[in-house]
């Protein structure tokens, strides 16, 4: 894989919190990397850090030692500002609790990113990514209205609309039933093809960690050797 | 421009939400009770100097012992009439009297009403002063002095003119009680014809003005200083004494309770504000997740906040507009179709008051929006309130006081009210938690879900002690302001006890004085003491002329221009209370008592000796006490009360007053039958006047209370509103537990009775409290309880904190479970 290929690259990084108690370590040197186009899964157990490994990849937060590369620039060099630059032209985000905005309509919430990069259009490309997820019925609805996994649906469009070049998904399923939450994965994968988006992706879903093309296990914070 | 677009845009989306909704509303409520208030007192205020015209004649006067010629003074477009005043003698061949003549222009009166009557016994018709040629109008009092009567010529200097009518009525009667001698109109321009006045005669010009309250305040501007210090100005503020005091009064209540509805307003505004920044944690933390700069994000809901401040305070204004013209045209109609226009000053206040209110609320809390870290999409927690935070808080406590100061106009007035607030703040803190420990002790006494209920207070006992305190202070805040209207009127009824006396008797001889008093006696009627009267000029101190000790150049004290009406006697007059020195009494010295506010004026100590003309004769007397005067108590009132020896070789004019209690008509008709050279001066008339125009303008300020109770509501709604979430998650907990709807119901019910019940306990103490104060500080009035108050107050505190309760949470128990669960997720 020539290094030009990759979308993110993790060098020997660790991440301590201060608690009350205390200093406590979260994860531990770890050192990896992601192809363009690839999907990866990362999984563990409960409090095994991977949520805050994905904060870390999307640039939400700076890891104490190492260093964590995307699209090319290492974020601890950028302030929170440079971040969230970067964040809005080349990241999309997929969340467990869906995190849309209740007093806002579907189409209102698709169209947020796309306002808050300047994207033209923004209406036309919210419809159209509505229609993609299956949702053109539901355009004015807000998300009271909506059953979980429709709100999801809504997510994953607004996570696509602003075609990002990396997608970072925090259990996309763990909020809906086996079937529903099936759907979503399938709906994930196929626009993942469709654009060719870097996958990364959270999970304690099996069905779903299965379907990526890679899996990096945590345990305790640490990376297990991968195939293991 | 994109930022503006994407921030008024999401706005507009986000109208559905309640908080948005609830900080509008109470913007709104806040600004439209400011603004009525502003409308109403500004345009009120202008409208009583206007009232107070009515006593003048004019919106301004301008008297001077020269005419002022034409040219002058710059009136552009004002109404003006001028007048000369002077004494002189009216002869007949019966004798002669001394008259005070006014000589008129046909624009008399530009303000208020001149009434002439045909006969004793005629009210009169309203109409110009100015009579025919030849004509005189003359006081009732002179026919029986002069033997005359309408119709009969007398003489004024070398001319004649035939009494074509009685003054039954003109502007200023009320001021000028006190020791003038009858009136007369006649024509300015016959004044030459009489041949009476003569270079050096003492004559008083009076140039009287009329127009907009705009004119008047520019032509005030522009002229006061081309006034010489030989010429007076008088406002219409100036009209009398006695009603003046009243206004000032009225004016002061007006104004705290626009402090009243400012203050609710703001904390309405402030717990919903709080609230919508608090609900956009995590939006703030979305858009920091989509890219958007911190930078940005603040301008984005500086954007909003802004736009939903205007959007508040413009339509604030609005209801404020509409609301004071709906309580001018029900209740007071014939005041209304006189007020000024509206002024712009109350809607850059109420606009100002709006915005700053909502910035200083939402600011701290826009701050930490932006301070919201992106990782909270995956981590929900948050970052603390930073110090700039609490810079910019401090900062607007501060521009607040200084809004509530350019409001009430008396640093005094926010001062007791800040520190009244701040008291009570403190300890309906502190009683709230102590209340809540009792509500805990008492929770085994109580049925199924009131146990629930109490134990939830409990259990929230920050949130509850912060809700009780907020309703706490509001009925506080609307206590107050019912209080302080009570005791308002009853201090106005208090100064006018049943027994006012409601006629004056003016040059009354030595003789007369037991025969008026037999007469009194016979009809059972009160009468004040009768006082003797002596006119002097009050000239020099300790040795000194006032022309020598205030050189040229120090303005004169109106007291040393004029005649003032001396007095004597041993016994200390009602309502008179001595502040400095003794009181003279049975003394053989020459001594005297002076009126406070004169004595200040004027730098006079007990022990400094004041001297004075009278009759062409200088008396010497040591000043032996100073007297605090109630000039508003409708009884005669002297500047300077001497002891016997001093006044008692000259002639004197006795003065009193009595109650007649059918008014003006059948005993002032036989007093004047038998005492016909006696002055008979009803005030009846002037004090049904004034009270009427005190009640109306007390009812208009009483209707600010329905504001006042608006802005209440929306000060509870807010506070639920920061609870409502919980509250909402909270009853899915339970319903999924299995509590039925009504055990909920039942529950919330509970909680809202003991909060009100005790917010009104809370806002029982503090009323007391801070309108002890208030009444004290501000209105001067003996400090007193109210029982009712400690009933009332709870009882109204149950039922609205309940009403509107149950109404903001009246979806709380209906959630079904399931829906509420995925939501809250």
């Amino acid at each position: 894989m020539s290094s030009n290929d990759t979308v993110v690259s993790v060098n020997n990084m660790s991440q301590r919190v201060q608690t009350l108690e205390g200093p406590l370590q979260i994860l531990s040197d770890i050192s990896f990397s992601i192809a363009a186009g690839e999907s990866v899964a990362i999984v563990g157990a409960s409090g095994s850090g991977k949520s805050t490994l994905l904060g870390l990849l999307a640039g939400l937060d700076t890891c104490t030692e190492g260093e964590v590369v995307l699209h090319g620039k290492r974020l601890q060099d950028l302030d929170e500002d440079q971040r969230a630059k970067l964040r809005a032209e080349r990241v999309g985000f997929v969340f467990q609790s869906f995190h849309l905005l209740p007093s806002l309509t579907a189409l209102e919430n698709v169209m947020m990113p796309l306002e808050i990069a300047g994207i033209e259009n923004a209406e036309k490309t919210a419809e159209k990514w509505l229609k993609q997820v299956g949702l053109e019925e539901r355009l004015t609805h807000t998300p009271r209205q909506l059953s979980g996994g429709e709100q999801q649906r809504v997510a994953i469009a607004r996570a696509f609309a602003t075609s990002p070049a990396i997608l970072f998904a925090d259990e996309p399923t763990g909020n809906l039933d086996r079937s529903t939450g099936a759907k979503i994965i399938d709906l994930l994968f196929s626009l993942n093809e469709q654009q060719g988006t870097t996958l990364v992706l959270v999970t304690h879903d099996e069905v779903l960690a299965q379907r990526c093309d890679r899996r990096l296990t945590l345990v305790e914070g640490k990376l297990q050797p991968e195939g293991q | 421009m994109r930022l503006l677009k994407l921030a008024l845009k999401s706005l507009r989306r986000e109208w559905r939400s309640t908080d948005i909704r609830v900080l509008l509303a109470a913007l709104i409520i806040g600004v439209g009770s400011v603004s009525t208030t502003g409308f109403l007192s500004d345009r009120m205020e202008r409208a009583l100097t206007a009232k107070g015209g009515e006593f003048l004649g004019a919106d301004v006067v301008i008297s001077s012992p020269r005419e002022i010629e034409q040219g002058t003074l710059s009136a552009p477009n004002m109404q003006h009439s001028t007048a000369l005043e002077f004494s002189s003698m009216l002869a007949t061949d019966a004798g002669f009297q001394l008259a005070s003549i006014r000589a008129v222009d046909q624009a008399f009166p530009l303000r208020g009403t001149v009434r002439i009557a045909q006969a004793m016994t005629e009210l009169g018709t309203v109409q110009n002063a100015m009579p025919a040629l030849g004509e005189i109008y003359v006081d009732p009092q002179l026919l029986p002095l002069l033997s005359v009567e309408v119709g009969d010529t007398v003489e004024l200097g070398v001319a004649q003119f035939k009494i074509a009518g009685l003054v039954k009525d003109e502007p200023g009667r009320a001021g000028a009680v006190f020791g003038i001698s009858p009136r007369v109109f006649m024509r300015l321009d016959e004044v030459s014809r009489t041949e009476i006045l003569q270079p050096g005669s003492r004559v008083r010009w009076l140039h009287f003005f009329a127009g907009t309250p705009d004119q008047v305040g520019e032509f005030v501007e522009q002229n006061k200083p081309k006034l010489d210090d030989t010429m007076r100005m008088q406002g219409g503020r100036d009209g009398s004494e006695a009603v003046s005091g009243a206004f000032q009064r009225t004016e002061r209540f007006g104004k705290l309770a626009s402090l009243v509805s400012l203050l609710l307003a703001a904390l309405a505004v402030t717990l919903a504000a709080n609230r919508y920044a608090y609900r956009h944690f995590d939006q703030a933390a979305l858009m920091r997740c989509f890219g958007m700069r911190r930078h940005s994000l603040r301008v984005y809901y500086g954007l909003q906040i802004t736009a939903i401040g205007l959007l508040g305070s413009g339509l604030g204004v609005l209801l404020g507009y509409t609301a004071h013209a709906l309580l001018l045209k029900l209740f007071l109609p014939d005041l209304s179709e006189r007020l000024p226009s509206v002024h712009w000053l109350p809607i850059l206040v109420a606009m100002a008051s709006g915005l700053l209110a909502l910035v200083g609320a939402a600011l701290p809390s826009l701050l930490r929006l932006s301070h919201v870290p992106p990782l909270r999409v995956l981590r929900r927690d948050l970052s603390p309130l930073t110090a700039s935070a609490w810079l910019i808080r401090v900062f607007s406590i501060l521009s607040f006081v200084l809004l509530c100061y350019s409001y009430a106009g008396s640093a005094r007035m926010v001062g007791s009210f800040i520190v009244g607030l701040l008291v009570l703040v403190v300890v309906i803190g502190g009683i709230a938690l102590l209340t809540l420990r009792v509500g805990r002790w008492l929770k085994g006494l109580a049925p199924g879900a009131w146990r629930f209920g109490i134990a939830q207070l409990w259990r929230h006992r920050m949130a509850a002690s912060i809700q009780l305190g907020a309703f706490a202070l509001a009925l506080t805040l609307m206590g107050i302001v019912a209080l302080v209207r009570t005791d308002l009127i009853d201090s106005w009824r208090q100064q006018l006890p049943p027994d006012a006396p409601n006629q004056f008797l003016v040059n009354i001889s030595e003789q007369q004085v037991p025969q008026i008093e037999q007469f009194m006696q016979q009809r059972d009627l009160s009468i004040t003491e009768i006082y003797p009267m002596v006119r002097g000029r009050l000239v020099g101190k300790n040795g000194k002329l006032f022309d020598e000790i205030l050189g040229d150049e120090e303005p004169r004290d109106n007291s040393l221009r004029r005649e003032l009406n001396l007095s004597y006697g041993q016994s200390l007059p009602d309502n008179n209370q001595i502040t400095a020195g003794q009181w003279h009494g049975e003394t053989e010295q020459a001594e005297l008592s002076i009126e406070s506010g004169l004595a200040e004026r004027l730098d006079v100590k007990v022990g400094d000796q004041l001297m004075f003309t009278i009759a062409d004769r200088e008396v010497t007397a040591t000043v032996s006490s100073i007297r605090e005067v109630k000039w508003d108590s409708m009884q005669p009132n002297f500047f300077i009360i001497f002891s016997a020896p001093a006044l008692k070789e000259f002639p004197a004019n006795y003065i009193a007053a009595f109650r007649s209690p059918d008014g003006d008509v059948q005993t002032v008709a036989s007093f004047v039958k038998q005492f016909p050279t006696v002055t008979v001066i009803s005030v009846d008339r002037i004090i049904a006047e004034v009270e009427q125009l005190i009640a109306q303008v007390v009812l208009a300020v009483e209707l600010l209370l329905g504001f006042l109770l608006l802005a209440g509501v929306a000060v509870l709604a807010a506070a639920l509103l920061a609870s409502l979430d919980e509250r909402r998650h909270e009853a899915v907990v339970l319903r999924t537990l299995g509590a039925s709807q009504v055990f909920l119901r039942r529950s919330l019910l509970a909680e809202f009775v003991i909060l009100g019940v005790f917010a009104g306990l809370l806002a029982a103490i503090g009323t007391e409290a801070v309108s002890q104060l208030i009444s004290q500080q501000l209105f001067d009035l003996a400090a007193k309880l109210h029982p009712w108050l400690w009933l009332v107050s709870p009882l109204f505190g149950a039922v609205i904190v309940t009403l509107s309760g149950l109404w903001m949470t009246r979806k709380v128990a209906k959630v079904a479970p399931a829906v509420a669960l995925r939501e809250t997720a």
